[in-house]
């Protein structure tokens, strides 16, 4: 007995070293430099809260972050109407659809985020494929601008996003209990109304989680607006990037850092309310 | 482009990285944390990175410059200097790579392919040696081609090119042309910087090319708002090509270089005027506590060759920036130089100074109104 609690403890003991290691790798490696660049926004160029007195004054500023939050919004709700849809299938097909449909969700996982933009200007340029189709087809008489502009970033932001917002969906919607809306329905309540009044406010939780971690990413995006933005969508990462590669600006550059890092932090503890992310992870 | 906007994100990392690091004190946590997880194989040293004796690294931005470089810089300077080993490496000398080197100490490159006003800006926060004048000349530089931390490299403009057969009717002959979308309909690119930009501007607006220093910034940006609902801001050379090759744009203020490629890969139909260009000189900086010390100079000085520089012009295009190259220029070749005294007499040379004083504030203001 007591040498059966002995060897327990002992493997308790290995699972905590084990569990040490990668703790102390993130806290040297991630957490160091993060804490630095939170000391850098307020000592660089000189010591104060000068870099956080352009949150205030400077237009320049207020502009890029309300274009990354506009279109973080933007984003977020279309990945959420569409990514519901797609949710709601998954959930509803038979299993050979599924293993189909969850296969292309996860396929598109493996192509990169640059050649994913890069695909999106030879569809949507004036010469490309759709304008082509469209013009073909005697719809329009000239081409539509449907990239090098926030529409175009839009476009390639949703689209990247769309499986971060399908699979939670997907996975919370699949823990709803089937045998409810065939008990509102049987109870006289319409097909709309079941889904109004039974599944919808049950998958709330859900939408929220997803709608918190596609917000999260898309508040950090940098490749997708360069590229589709036409150099006239400027987000928050790339205003970052310019101030430390080009002005030099490093202070201001870390105190927008500290702000995004700050934001989403906020937005974590706020998504831990509505998933239980142990649970996640179990899975 | 692909390539260059990923490195770039790398890059930031990578200056956040070093910027907030000491390297003494990384380095011994390191080990520590490698020992912890007990990673260390035998025989694993960690020594900080170093050159190896005689090695010069030569730092520029890339693609068909590499090679370029190679063949006619380093590997002549390697062959006339018995152990010296120059690299030339195409990872992109930013400022921002440069001031996170310099200041954690852990300088590895020995010369970067930057400009004048940048090397008067860099110099003036101590990120640059001096450059040695008994070891380069002063006498084949004309004296805006130089400064006190650069070395002029080669000449570079900015210059209104234009695809002739998308705009059918008659060429644009100067900015003024250039910011006509009536007459000159058809989307336009700019770049998202203001090197060349804001002189454009000005000129459309009927600015004489001796009158645009110093910049009328206000002025500048908002005859860029008149026509950024028609434009497009490229942000790399490869990008700006990209636009023309796809015929996205019509007209565009590019890199003379890249207007050359233009017209040589997609046609001559692609179309480029020196008229109201804006010329640049590119200059070799040598980062402060570099690790090849004075031999980056002698690099520098063998490249003041006039001969190698008009073998860079027939590769490459750059423009020789010693005086004496031009006589060294075939004739059928002299109006493709940016640097010859006809086309020189055609363009604004860019105004060191201004730039080294307003370049970081003034950019910040043009992403702005072009975003906005």
């Amino acid at each position: 007995m007591s040498a059966a609690a002995a060897s327990s403890s002992g493997t308790e003991r290995l699972y905590w070293l084990m569990l040490l290691a990668p703790c102390v790798f993130l806290a040297l490696f991630y957490l160091a430099p993060v804490l630095n660049v939170l000391v850098l926004s307020f000592t660089v160029p000189r010591p104060g809260v000068a870099n956080y007195a352009e949150l205030v004054n400077n237009a320049a500023v207020q502009r890029v972050l309300w274009t990354t939050v506009r279109i973080g919004a933007i984003t977020t709700v279309l990945a959420l109407l569409i990514g519901y849809v797609v949710a709601y299938a998954l959930l509803h097909c038979g299993p050979r659809e599924r293993r189909i449909l969850l296969g292309i969700v996860v396929a598109s996982f493996w192509i990169s985020a640059l050649i994913r933009a890069f695909a999106w200007v030879a569809l949507l340029q004036s010469r490309g494929l759709v304008n082509a189709l469209l013009i073909s087809a005697g719809v329009i008489d000239s081409p539509l601008s449907l990239v090098r502009n926030e529409f175009g970033v839009v476009v390639g932001m949703v689209h990247y996003m769309l499986p971060y917002a399908i699979l939670p969906l997907y996975t919370s919607l699949r823990g709803i209990d089937d045998r409810l809306v065939p008990a509102a329905r049987a109870l006289g309540a319409t097909p709309s109304q079941a889904f109004r009044w039974v599944f919808l406010p049950l998958s709330l939780p859900g939408l929220i989680g997803a709608g918190v971690i596609v917000m999260i990413f898309s508040l950090g995006f940098y490749i997708t607006p360069a590229i589709l933005g036409g150099g006239r969508t400027i987000m928050v990462a790339e205003f970052i990037s310019v101030q430390i590669s080009e002005t030099l600006r490093w202070g201001l550059a870390a105190m927008l850092a500290t702000v995004l890092l700050g934001t989403v932090l906020l937005l974590v503890m706020w998504l831990s309310r509505f998933m239980d992310v142990e649970q996640a992870l179990r899975k | 482009m692909t390539r260059e906007h990923q490195e770039f994100r790398e890059d930031c990392l990578a200056i956040l990285r070093e910027q907030t690091q000491g390297k003494r004190v990384h380095r011994r946590h390191f080990l520590q944390a490698l020992a912890m997880l007990g990673a260390i194989p035998a025989g694993l040293r960690l020594t900080p990175a170093h050159a190896a004796a005689g090695e010069i690294v030569i730092v520029n931005w890339g693609g068909d410059a590499v090679p370029a470089y190679d063949a006619i810089w380093a590997q002549p300077f390697n062959g006339a200097n018995p152990g010296a080993k120059a690299i030339i490496n195409g990872s992109g000398p930013s400022s921002g790579k440069i001031k996170a080197m310099v200041e954690s100490g852990a300088v590895t490159w020995d010369v970067c392919d930057r400009t004048v006003p940048a090397s008067i800006e860099l110099g003036r926060q101590s990120l640059l040696e001096k450059v040695d004048w008994s070891i380069v000349a002063e006498d084949k530089l004309r004296p805006a081609h130089r400064s006190d931390w650069g070395v002029g490299a080669y000449l570079y403009s900015f210059v209104l090119t234009y695809d002739a057969r998308a705009l059918r009717g008659p060429a644009p002959k100067n900015w003024k042309d250039f910011w006509n979308v009536k007459d000159f309909p058809g989307k336009r690119t700019l770049r998202n910087n203001i090197e060349g930009m804001l002189e454009a501007a000005l000129l459309a607006d009927g600015v004489s090319r001796d009158k645009i220093y110093p910049i009328d910034v206000d002025r500048a940006l908002a005859k860029i708002k008149e026509i950024k609902a028609h434009t497009i801001f490229w942000t790399t050379g490869a990008e700006s090509q990209q636009l023309f090759r796809n015929q996205e744009v019509v007209m565009g203020n590019l890199w003379h270089t890249r207007s050359m490629l233009l017209a040589k890969e997609v046609g001559d139909h692609i179309k480029f005027t020196f008229e109201d260009g804006v010329l640049f000189p590119g200059a070799w900086i040598v980062p402060k506590g570099n690790p090849a010390k004075a031999r980056a100079w002698q690099f520098v000085a063998s490249a003041q060759d006039p001969k190698s520089q008009v073998e860079l012009f027939k590769r490459v295009g750059n423009g020789p920036v010693n005086p004496a190259a031009a006589a060294m220029v075939p004739a059928e070749m002299k109006a493709l130089d940016c640097g010859s005294p006809e086309n020189f007499a055609r363009q604004v040379a860019v105004d060191n100074e201004w730039y080294a004083e307003h370049y970081a504030a003034i950019l910040a203001r043009y992403l702005d109104a072009i975003s906005s």
